[in-house]
């Protein structure tokens, strides 16, 4: 029987063997190792080494392959590979995984090029909505891995999925058209791993004397009728970069349903992960006047499932749609320094009862950047705040060019606060950070 | 007749020297074309509608060590409005980063910027008055990026004040200075002076002083050779007198005939890149 991916495979052979000719090979890629230090105890949180090879393949005919790898050692107990619950994953898309610390993964392979007047994406890849930095709003397309919360950096952490991306112009319009057949979903660290969940806004706390059972996530198994789909509309209007977003996806965190059980040895919590789906519609806009840059996004999430502490809730799950924006100011009147502000803003619109959240949440991010000696080193502060609960990250960092493809950097993420809080849960991570990258 | 001392007779030397000079530099000075005239000839040069071309940027510490950026542009008129873009090819860790520029002829109307930075995967709208700002790492500014052998009008006011050989070529130099403060703290410059080779109205050396009066930064044009019938830069030095770093711009493959798709200056094109 032919599997998903050997019919992607030969669905981009078919498209290569029109009238290609001739081919040139550009290979490159990145080594990469990161050591980080727990400031609480001094231990070593992190040790990690990464090779990410690159070739990109121009064929005559103007189309243009593209394939990504990622060989990733992780050595430190808590931020392992194996550290993360893996059944998120597509089996098309799952890592290959030696022992719990080595990391084999096609990051991307897409065929892109021209068809009359579409432009075509095929393969797995990445697709980047949205305006926002730090957190996300539309940039939901791809799933991303929590194995290190929100500190590694996005490109890495994203999770590329097998989709058809269709692009076509409409008038002053672009249309993107996505369809997204890979069923993998955001990927979360285990129980004990370091950077596990905790906060109650995201983890059901059982009683005392309750034992938990979380039983294994019920995924869509429907190649087709649970695949997403999206569309993206942009365009350039008296200034303004415009954009209207639709998506129809299953929401990449899995909704935690639960119910008590009686047993032989006494009550047990039994949680049922679940993925549902939700309608996403918004938008995103930018401008600049003069030092400013305004930026922002909206999006309309239909149907979105929440903690409650509701002791008659049935299942622990309340339902609602949320609404979330971000509005964005940078400024660069200062030369060679950027300065940057962001207002992060959701509410679940329906007011469900015993809502463990708030529901209004509330996150500013401020960020500072500065370059010195033409742009061979650079100094920033990214600090996130919830309005919330008080809590936050901080997280300075020196990158200094040593060479064209030698770069370092030294830097500390900083958690603070309400341990209930998204931020405050992870206060016993502090760390310092320093790593090297090499490009070849 | 009294004989005049020797004494008396080089005093009046002296005062015809100075009595002649100013009429023979007030005579040169009536021949010499005035700075806005000039201004306009450099810009009324022809460009091509279109270009495309290689550019390899060399920045150098002062302590020698260089760094290296191989980058493939393009630029091209819509009317008055000129969109220009640069795709980076090499090394690595700066490979498809992109940056775009439209540029629009109404003085009060400012620039459209992005720039598409891989790392992030997103097009980044950037204000376009950071034009005093050094671009990525270059000892260019933004604004010299974006004028290329041109010169702004709307932001000096220009006099003749010489005449001048840079490399063998006979200019004419030009002081331009700032309209006002603020213009000036944009830009970043008090005073240019730029030597104008008459023969072609290109700059051949620009000197660049900073908002405090000291010189900052020279910028020497060679390699000015014709290609497809169109004066072309093909190597740009600049010297940063106060940090000693240096900037050096090649140009190659420089194609005015093929023409350029206008699908390149989209923001699509900088996401998808080469």
């Amino acid at each position: 029987m032919l599997t998903r991916k050997k019919a992607a495979l030969l669905l981009l052979g078919g498209v290569l063997s029109g009238p290609v000719q001739s081919a040139e090979f550009d290979f490159s890629g990145i080594a990469r190792g990161q050591w980080a230090v727990n400031t609480e105890d001094g231990s070593s949180q992190a040790f990690e080494l990464a090779l990410e090879p690159e070739l990109v393949s121009r064929f005559d005919n103007g189309w243009k392959l593209t394939a990504i790898g990622r060989l990733r050692a992780e050595t430190v107990d808590g931020l392992r590979p194996g550290d993360v619950n893996r059944d998120s994953y597509s089996q098309a898309s799952q890592p290959g995984l030696v022992g719990q610390e080595l990391e084999a993964e096609l990051r991307e392979f897409y065929l892109e090029g021209d068809l009359g007047e579409h432009y075509l994406t095929l393969g797995k890849q990445q697709v980047v909505w949205g305006k926002a930095d730090g957190l996300k709003v539309l940039d939901v397309v791809n799933p991303q891995s929590f194995r290190e919360f929100i500190l590694e950096d996005f490109d890495n952490s994203r999770i590329p999925l097998w989709m058809v991306n269709v692009e076509h112009p409409l008038g002053n319009w672009d249309a993107q058209f996505i369809w997204i057949p890979d069923q993998t979903y955001h990927a979360l660290p285990k129980r004990d791993a370091t950077y596990a969940f905790s906060s109650p806004q995201r983890v059901p706390s059982a009683p005392p004397g309750v034992t938990v059972d979380v039983r294994d996530i019920e995924r869509p198994q429907r190649f087709f009728a649970d695949s997403d789909a999206g569309i993206r509309l942009s365009t350039f209007y008296k200034g303004w970069d415009i954009t209207l977003n639709y998506l129809y996806q299953y929401s990449n965190f899995p909704v935690l349903f639960q119910r008590l059980v009686m047993s032989p040895t006494g009550p047990v919590a039994v949680i049922e992960p679940r993925y549902e789906r939700t309608h996403v519609i918004g938008g995103t806009f930018s401008n600049a006047f003069g030092e400013w840059v305004v930026r922002g996004e909206l999006g309309y999430f239909s149907d979105q499932f929440f903690l409650t502490d509701n002791a008659s809730d049935a299942d622990g799950i309340v339902e609602s749609p949320e609404l979330s924006y971000v509005l964005g100011f940078d400024w660069t009147g200062i030369e060679d320094t950027f300065l940057s502000a962001q207002l992060f803003q959701s509410r679940v619109t329906d007011s469900p009862t015993g809502l463990v959240r708030d529901e209004l949440d509330t996150n500013l991010t401020f960020l500072a950047r500065r370059d010195y000696h033409n742009d061979t080193l650079q100094a920033e502060v990214l600090w996130i705040v919830s309005m919330n609960h008080g809590d936050g990250l901080l997280r300075p960092k020196l990158v200094y060019e040593w060479q064209d493809n030698v770069k370092t950097w030294v830097g500390a993420d900083i958690f603070y606060g309400d341990r209930d809080g998204l931020f405050g849960q992870f206060s016993d991570n502090d760390r310092i950070v320093i790593g090297v990258e090499l490009g070849y | 007749m009294k004989t005049l001392t020797r004494h008396t007779r080089k005093g009046l030397i002296t005062v015809l020297i100075l009595a002649i000079s100013p009429a023979t530099n007030t005579l040169q000075a009536a021949d010499w074309p005035t700075g806005d005239e000039i201004a306009q000839r450099i810009n009324a040069r022809d460009e091509g509608e279109a270009v495309s071309r290689n550019l390899t940027m060399e920045m150098i510490d002062r302590r020698g060590k260089k760094r290296v950026r191989e980058t493939r542009g393009f630029r091209k008129y819509y009317g008055d409005e000129k969109r220009s873009v640069i795709f980076y090819q090499q090394p690595k860790n700066v490979k498809d980063t992109a940056f775009m520029t439209y540029d629009y002829p109404q003085a009060d109307v400012d620039d459209d910027q992005w720039l598409y930075l891989p790392a992030m995967r997103k097009v980044r709208r950037i204000s376009a008055s950071d034009r005093g700002d050094y671009f990525l790492g270059t000892d260019f500014t933004y604004e010299d990026i974006k004028l290329e052998s041109k010169v702004s009008i709307a932001d000096y006011t220009r006099k003749t004040t010489g005449e001048d050989e840079v490399d063998g070529h006979h200019c004419y130099v030009v002081e331009a200075l700032p309209v006002d403060d603020e213009t000036a703290k944009e830009l970043g410059y008090s005073r240019v002076e730029q030597c104008v080779d008459d023969a072609i109205w290109m700059v051949r050396r620009s000197r660049f002083w900073d908002t405090r009066g000291k010189l900052l930064k020279t910028i020497h044009t060679r390699g000015i050779r014709q290609v497809q019938g169109i004066w072309t830069q093909h190597h740009l030095e600049v010297e940063n007198h106060k940090t000693s770093h240096r900037t050096v711009f090649t140009f190659s493959e420089v194609d005015y005939v093929k023409g350029v798709h206008d699908g390149v200056f989209t923001q699509k094109a900088i996401r998808r890149g080469l």
